[in-house]
């Protein structure tokens, strides 16, 4: 090769390597990181990358000069010199990559490791999820449960993840972690909220009709306000006040996930109108209390028209208890009777 | 194909009045024997159920499965004559061992029968393949459309999710997978100096499963309930015990889809390492030909995983087994471990075989050897090898055990470095080369660009702190479009317009297949390449509905694959007029040594007058005098031309 045609090579790949490069830091590509193992994840992210443009541009510079320099005429009708191979370089271009793979593998490792570390003084939270919701327990509130992710910043989390139904994915882009809940076996994710603010919750696994909508919010908050959150929820739920008990139980099992019901403010219509109780009572021809009862515990029971079986969860007769349900039919069938 | 030679073999007397096309092996009989075998089915089911006591008599469910599922298609395939040959010899009837009438298309009726003919067989894949490719795309289009804006429009949930998942199935078990089988059966016994396949037979039958799997697949849409609805991945317990009765037109179109597969692959072995003409050693077989011996080990080994992986989750479903129900003590992440297992290696089946086209074409192309032969072939081989312990690195987030991430890592990005070479050699194959920039070429270079982006990609997903952030996002789907359609269906368009003037004995047009590489190359990466920054940004894929701040993205992906999508139609106006009218293709068009050019296009119905003395490597290009076979000089042509009308 000649000094000029490897300087036109290497420009070409300085030119494609550029154009790769800026294309990375033009786009918002990762979201502003919320967690420390989502910082660890965007190193090892930009580091794989930044290999990754370089090889583009040696392939891509390859290309271009090829078609540029080695392009025949369309009446040329010789060959090109007969090179059958050459030893040295075949060598060079199978230990280059194993090394550079090699570096990949060995930080992903140490990223992976140190993104499971959960340390000593991690908080536990029981994530539940089933079509198409999401519900967060704490075991050291005894058991108190919300149907958004209340986290404290700076504490490491242990999230241990179940399904009741089939296979559905926990994940918060700005968390970076992800893993999927699996029915019959307990899963787990370790994360460390270092930012404050409020991140969406997403189910990344299909689950079914519901899918695009079994989403949450997940709140990062000083310790001192997740502490206060805490006292106050167990207040609401112990509360004898019945319709603000049911209010609690109806936000924190997610049922405004797929139902409207205007005096919680939700407006989702996977599921039947929960504002129109009365009048499918009365299409079914049962009593609105033993109605809105049933519903809940044997969904199958009666399907409103336009509706489709097997979509609201069959779990609610053993997952709440008897004073939750009651508030709960309170709740819903307050002020329509 | 407008002229076809006849020799030594005679035509069956079409005898009989209209009565007879009820009995004679064809369309007709095969939908009589569908409804026969399909009653038969339905009776089955019937008597066991009243001998068992069961109630209801009639379970349409499991009617459905039987009847329609299993002994229909058996019937259709009997009905078209598929099994006649070996029927008669196992009835100890006289068998006709050089009766070539089901050998060889002298009409265009010729291709809707059971043809033995391996050039035959191999355009019967590739336009059925084509059928469906179309229609897998305008399903994606329809996908497209809903997704054009955030909330719901154009179509209800369970009918998005049948679209996607009915889209991903078929273009994997209908069009990319006997794609490359289609074109390895015309090109593999002619490159390997051979009449036909090992088993003329067998390879027909392959063929007949494929429309049924298709036609099963697509079927699922007018099923009471709708398509299924869970992915192609069909992961459970959402896929056997949340789903309609769509889903078991999935697991069932799986198995025969993957019967043809395995029929082929075993097809391929024996005639590769049986059929080789004299001379041809395995060091001197073309990458094409290695291609598809590596892809048929992978066939064979791995696909009977999938059978198995459908066949529980069907049983799950309509016989209330619980392979995979938790709740009954079933291991729902089993059902991961055995899909994958298959659906892995599934990738190279996917890739492999394009390998080999790229090669053919990049050498033919640069008029140069393929830098490297025996490296390339080995490579292949270390695909093979350690495709099969990667499988687990779709699990990363899975809830698998998380001491298998590192070594599953670990292997995954090791396979980078065998594609590596590949792409590495075929670069220096065209280093000094003369290139000229054909619509094969063309495609060929736009798979190498495209299908090292989605390489590079992959070894991002590789890693597995990479992974688990975009698992299950459009990310994923960016990958395996630049995998799968820049890398595959690139392949397969320059195999077909590669190998075009041998099979049709016509040249395409080279104007439209420029235009349609050049928009399927801008069309597609305006598509899939803003699906990353989707992904990493924290869109899931899977869904018809998605947040607000991915709308003016998703509306660009929209517009831009309804332009990928019409790039398509150029391509089937420019195959479809030229196979009438294109200019008459000469034997060898493009200078190439190996044997496939050294006949006439459209070759003789058995390849070779006499069979070739291999001489050389087969791409010897720019050395005087190189040769890689011989052939007998056909003695003064006593061959009949007849013209087809």
């Amino acid at each position: 090769m000649r000094r000029g045609s490897i300087a036109s090579l290497v420009g070409i790949g300085v030119v494609a390597g550029g154009i790769a490069a800026a294309v990375a830091l033009v786009f918002p590509w990762l979201p502003k990181p919320a967690s420390r193992e989502a910082g660890r994840i965007d190193f090892e992210f930009w580091f794989v990358v930044t290999i990754c443009i370089v090889i583009f541009a040696i392939v891509a510079a390859a290309i271009l000069y090829s078609i540029w320099r080695f392009r025949a005429a369309p009446d040329d009708d010789s060959d090109g010199p007969p090179i059958h191979g050459h030893t040295k370089l075949e060598i060079v271009w199978t230990i280059i990559p194993t090394i550079l793979v090699t570096s990949i593998g060995i930080t992903s490792a140490i990223v992976l490791a140190r993104d499971d570390k959960t340390g000593k003084n991690y908080m536990q939270v029981d994530v539940t999820a089933q079509q198409f919701e999401w519900s967060f327990s704490y075991p050291s509130a005894h058991g108190l449960t919300s149907a958004t992710l209340m986290l404290p910043k700076g504490r490491s989390v242990l999230l241990v993840l179940h399904s009741r139904d089939v296979i559905h994915s926990f994940w918060v882009p700005e968390f970076g972690q992800k893993e999927d809940t699996v029915p019959g076996l307990r899963t787990t994710l370790h994360i460390t909220p270092d930012r404050l603010g409020t991140f969406p919750v997403i189910c990344t696994e299909l689950c079914g009709l519901g899918h695009a909508t079994m989403r949450t919010t997940a709140v990062v908050m000083t310790p001192a306000a997740f502490n206060k959150w805490l006292k106050g929820q167990s207040k609401a739920v112990a509360s004898p006040n019945t319709a603000t008990a049911g209010k609690a139980v109806f936000t924190n099992n997610g049922c405004g996930a797929c139902h409207t019901f205007a005096p919680a403010g939700t407006t989702a219509k996977i599921g039947p109108d929960l504002d129109k109780l009365a009048a499918y009572a009365q299409q079914a021809h049962q009593p609105l209390d033993a109605f809105v009862r049933t519903s809940i515990v044997s969904p199958n029971a009666y399907i409103q028209p336009g509706y489709p079986k097997n979509v609201m969860p069959q779990t609610f007769g053993t997952s709440l208890s008897k004073q939750q349900l009651d508030a709960l039919v309170t709740y819903l069938v307050g002020g329509k009777k | 194909m407008t002229a076809v030679t006849v020799e030594h073999h005679e035509m069956t007397p079409r005898t009989g009045g209209h009565w007879s096309l009820l009995y004679r092996a064809g369309l007709i009989r095969g939908a009589l024997g569908f409804c026969l075998l399909g009653a038969f089915g339905f009776g089955l089911v019937v008597v066991f159920r009243w001998w068992g006591g069961w109630q209801p008599l009639l379970d349409m469910q499991i009617i459905t499965l039987v009847s329609l599922l299993v002994t229909g298609p058996i019937g259709f395939l009997a009905g078209i004559g598929a099994f006649d040959y070996w029927v008669y010899y196992a009835l100890g009837s006289p068998t006709r061992p050089e009766d070539h009438s089901g050998h060889g298309a002298r009409t265009w009726r010729d291709y809707f029968r059971v043809n033995t003919d391996h050039k035959v067989i191999g355009i019967q894949y590739l336009a059925t393949t084509l059928v469906f490719f179309v229609i897998g795309g305008f399903l994606a289009m329809l996908v497209r459309t809903e997704l054009a804006r955030p909330g719901m429009q154009f179509v209800d949930t369970q009918t998005y999710n049948g679209l996607f998942s009915v889209h991903a199935s078929l273009m994997i078990f209908l069009f990319v997978i006997p794609a490359f089988a289609g074109l390895a059966n015309f090109v593999v016994p002619l490159m390997l100096g051979a009449p036909d396949m090992a088993f003329p037979r067998l390879n027909a039958l392959s063929f007949w499963l494929l429309p049924i799997a298709g036609i099963m697949m697509l079927s699922s849409f007018v099923v009471p309930g709708g398509a299924f609805a869970c992915g192609w991945t069909g992961y459970v317990p959402l896929c056997s015990t949340h789903q309609p009765l769509g889903a078991v037109f999935f697991n069932q179109g799986v198995q025969w889809a993957g019967a043809s597969s395995i029929m082929t692959a075993l097809n391929f072995l024996v005639t590769i390492i049986t059929m080789r003409a004299p001379g041809m050693t395995f060091w001197r077989m073309p990458l094409l030909v290695w291609a598809n011996f590596t892809t048929s080990l992978l066939v064979v080994i791995a696909t009977p995983f999938i059978a198995g992986s459908q066949f529980f989750s069907m049983f799950d479903h309509v016989m209330h087994t619980a392979f995979f129900d938790p709740q009954k003590g079933g291991y729902p992440l089993g059902y991961q471990h055995i899909f994958w297992f298959y659906s892995h290696p599934a990738v190279y089946i996917m890739m492999l075989p394009g390998f080999g086209i790229m090669s053919e074409v990049i050498s033919v192309f640069s008029r140069k050897p393929i830098f490297g032969y025996r490296l390339m072939a080995l490579s292949l081989m270390a695909i093979v090898v350690l495709g099969f312990s990667v499988w687990a690195h779709h699990m990363f987030v899975s809830g698998m055990a998380p001491w298998l991430r590192v070594p599953m890592m670990i292997t995954t990005l090791l396979i980078a470095v065998p594609t590596g070479i590949k792409v590495f050699s075929w670069l220096a194959t065209m280093w000094e080369g003369k290139l000229h920039l054909l619509t094969p070429m063309l495609f060929a270079l736009g798979f190498l660009s495209m299908f090292v982006i989605g390489g590079l990609s992959g070894v991002m997903l590789g890693a597995v702190p990479i992974d688990i952030h975009v698992s299950d996002t459009q990310f994923i789907v960016a990958h395996i479009h630049y995998v799968l359609f820049g890398g595959s269906v690139f392949t397969i368009f320059a195999g077909i317009y590669y190998w075009f003037p041998k099979m049709t004995g016509r040249m395409y047009d080279e104007r439209l297949g420029k235009l349609h590489f050049w928009l399927t190359f801008v069309g597609f990466n305006l598509t899939f390449f803003p699906m990353h920054i989707l992904g990493t940004e924290g869109m899931p894929r899977r869904v018809a509905d998605y947040a607000p701040k991915f709308a003016d993205l998703n509306m660009f992906i929209s517009l831009a694959s309804f332009g990928l999508g019409a790039s398509v139609m150029v391509f089937l106006y420019n195959i479809i007029t030229s196979m009438r009218n294109g200019p008459i293709a000469p034997g060898n068009p493009w200078r190439g040594l190996t044997l496939e050019w050294q006949v006439t296009s459209p070759p003789p119905i058995f390849n070779f007058d006499q069979i070739p003395q291999v001489v050389g490597s087969p791409y010897e290009y720019g050395v005087p005098g190189a040769q890689h076979a011989v052939l007998a000089p056909s003695p003064a042509r006593e061959v009949e031309e007849v013209g087809v009308p």
